[in-house]
């Protein structure tokens, strides 16, 4: 299925950093959306600035307009601060996409158990999950943790979870 | 009382008079039904989103207008539309005799207050109402505002500009309208104030101010609020 695009991407001017506040809230809303839909689309979980810039996401090529470096960090800081994103280094050159949160994957995970009735025994990683990076999985794992509902356990040929 | 004239019409001088009887008549209603008004706390809620509206009836509480389909609602849409149009009517009137769109009332007796109504803007809403929802008339469409925004005959003529394209840059209003600079600087600072226009600024030559209303599919009046709210600014 190929992406959609929203109404937004086809309107030169959202690919400039609108002047009034209200109008930018907004825009970037609409952005911190389109961004995560499009990671979530194609299972993107790393960025890197460079290489994203020339995505078509931020470079609409057809209308000839991208989203500046810095309105791009922007939208970004916004991710950041709503818990979709991570930055990797200091320099903010590469960052980890969460267009599902930890806490929203492991409650999926819990679900996920929680019907194949396999509370209360030890299983090695589901693979109905299979395209989730590790790194996610194990985030969300610990989100669960956290909250009670599980433990990473490491054994011989891996690490497990235990569910309650 | 009135004179009328061969075609039906009232001189100026009694037009005037007519108009102010009607004035009063509606301004005093208004008043006797504040308190009801007032009273019901959903008029309340639902007013708190009316901030931008400038059609008061009575001075320090605002009894705002909002849209027919809102006073549907609550249950009162036929009567206050029916208010409004009466109010549209002497605004009208009003603004083409005295060429002054604003009415100062001195209110009597318990409601000793300062009625003051500027008619232009409640032209503005009544032609949202007409249509639904904060809808304002742009030529041949309407842009359709979740909120709607304080319109002048400045602004109104640059958006009729921009309806042909759905943007609009100085110079071609410049060109157009044959105003100063400063001018259209303004009336443009205002649209992007009021979320009607957006800028882009990497238009080849000039920056160009685009309205979102106009090219989104939603100039349709089938938007919910929500969905208003999201999609245009």
């Amino acid at each position: 299925m190929s992406f959609e695009w929203p109404w937004q991407y086809n309107f030169p001017p959202f690919f400039t950093l609108q002047p009034n506040v209200d109008t930018r809230q907004k825009q970037l809303a609409a952005w911190c959306s389109l961004a995560l839909s499009y990671c979530r689309h194609h299972k993107l979980y790393t960025l890197d600035i460079m290489e994203v810039q020339e995505s078509p996401v931020f470079n609409h090529k057809n209308i000839d307009r991208k989203l500046s470096t810095e309105a791009i960090l922007i939208v970004f800081e916004e991710l950041r601060k709503k818990g979709n994103l991570e930055w990797l280094d200091k320099n903010k050159t590469q960052c980890l996409v969460m267009w599902r949160r930890p806490e929203e994957w492991g409650k999926l995970i819990y679900q996920w158990v929680s019907r194949s009735a396999m509370v209360n025994s030890c299983n090695t990683f589901p693979p109905e999950f299979h395209g989730l990076e590790e790194w996610m999985l194990i985030r969300s794992l610990q989100a669960l943790q956290t909250d009670g509902k599980a433990e990473v356990i490491t054994m011989d040929d891996g690490k497990g979870v235990k569910f309650f | 009382m009135h004179r009328r004239g061969v075609g039906g019409e009232l001189s100026p001088k009694n037009e005037c008079a007519h108009l102010q009887n009607k004035y009063k008549h509606l301004s005093q209603f208004a008043s006797k039904h504040k308190q009801e008004i007032h009273k019901s706390s959903q008029f309340r809620v639902q007013f708190q989103f009316c901030s931008r509206f400038s059609v008061s009836l009575t001075a320090g509480k605002g009894f705002c207008w909002q849209s027919q389909r809102l006073l549907e609602m609550l249950g009162v849409g036929d009567f206050y539309y029916e208010l409004g149009v009466q109010i549209i009517e002497v605004c009208l009137a009003l603004k083409h005799i005295n060429g002054d769109e604003r009415v100062h009332h001195q209110g009597r007796g318990k409601s000793a207050q300062n009625v003051k109504m500027t008619w232009w803007r409640a032209i503005k809403k009544l032609k949202a109402m007409e249509n639904g929802f904060g809808v304002i008339p742009v030529g041949s469409s309407y842009l359709v505002q979740s909120v709607p925004a304080e319109l002048n005959m400045d602004h109104t003529v640059v958006l009729q500009l921009a309806e042909k394209k759905g943007y609009i840059s100085v110079s071609e209003i410049r060109e157009s309208l044959k105003w100063e600079r400063e001018r259209v600087c303004h009336v443009l600072e205002h649209l992007l104030k009021e979320g009607l226009a957006w800028l882009d600024s990497q238009a080849s030559g000039e920056p160009q101010y685009w309205l979102p209303a106009l090219f989104s599919e939603l100039t349709s009046l089938d938007v919910t609020p929500e969905e208003a709210n999201q999609m245009t600014p």
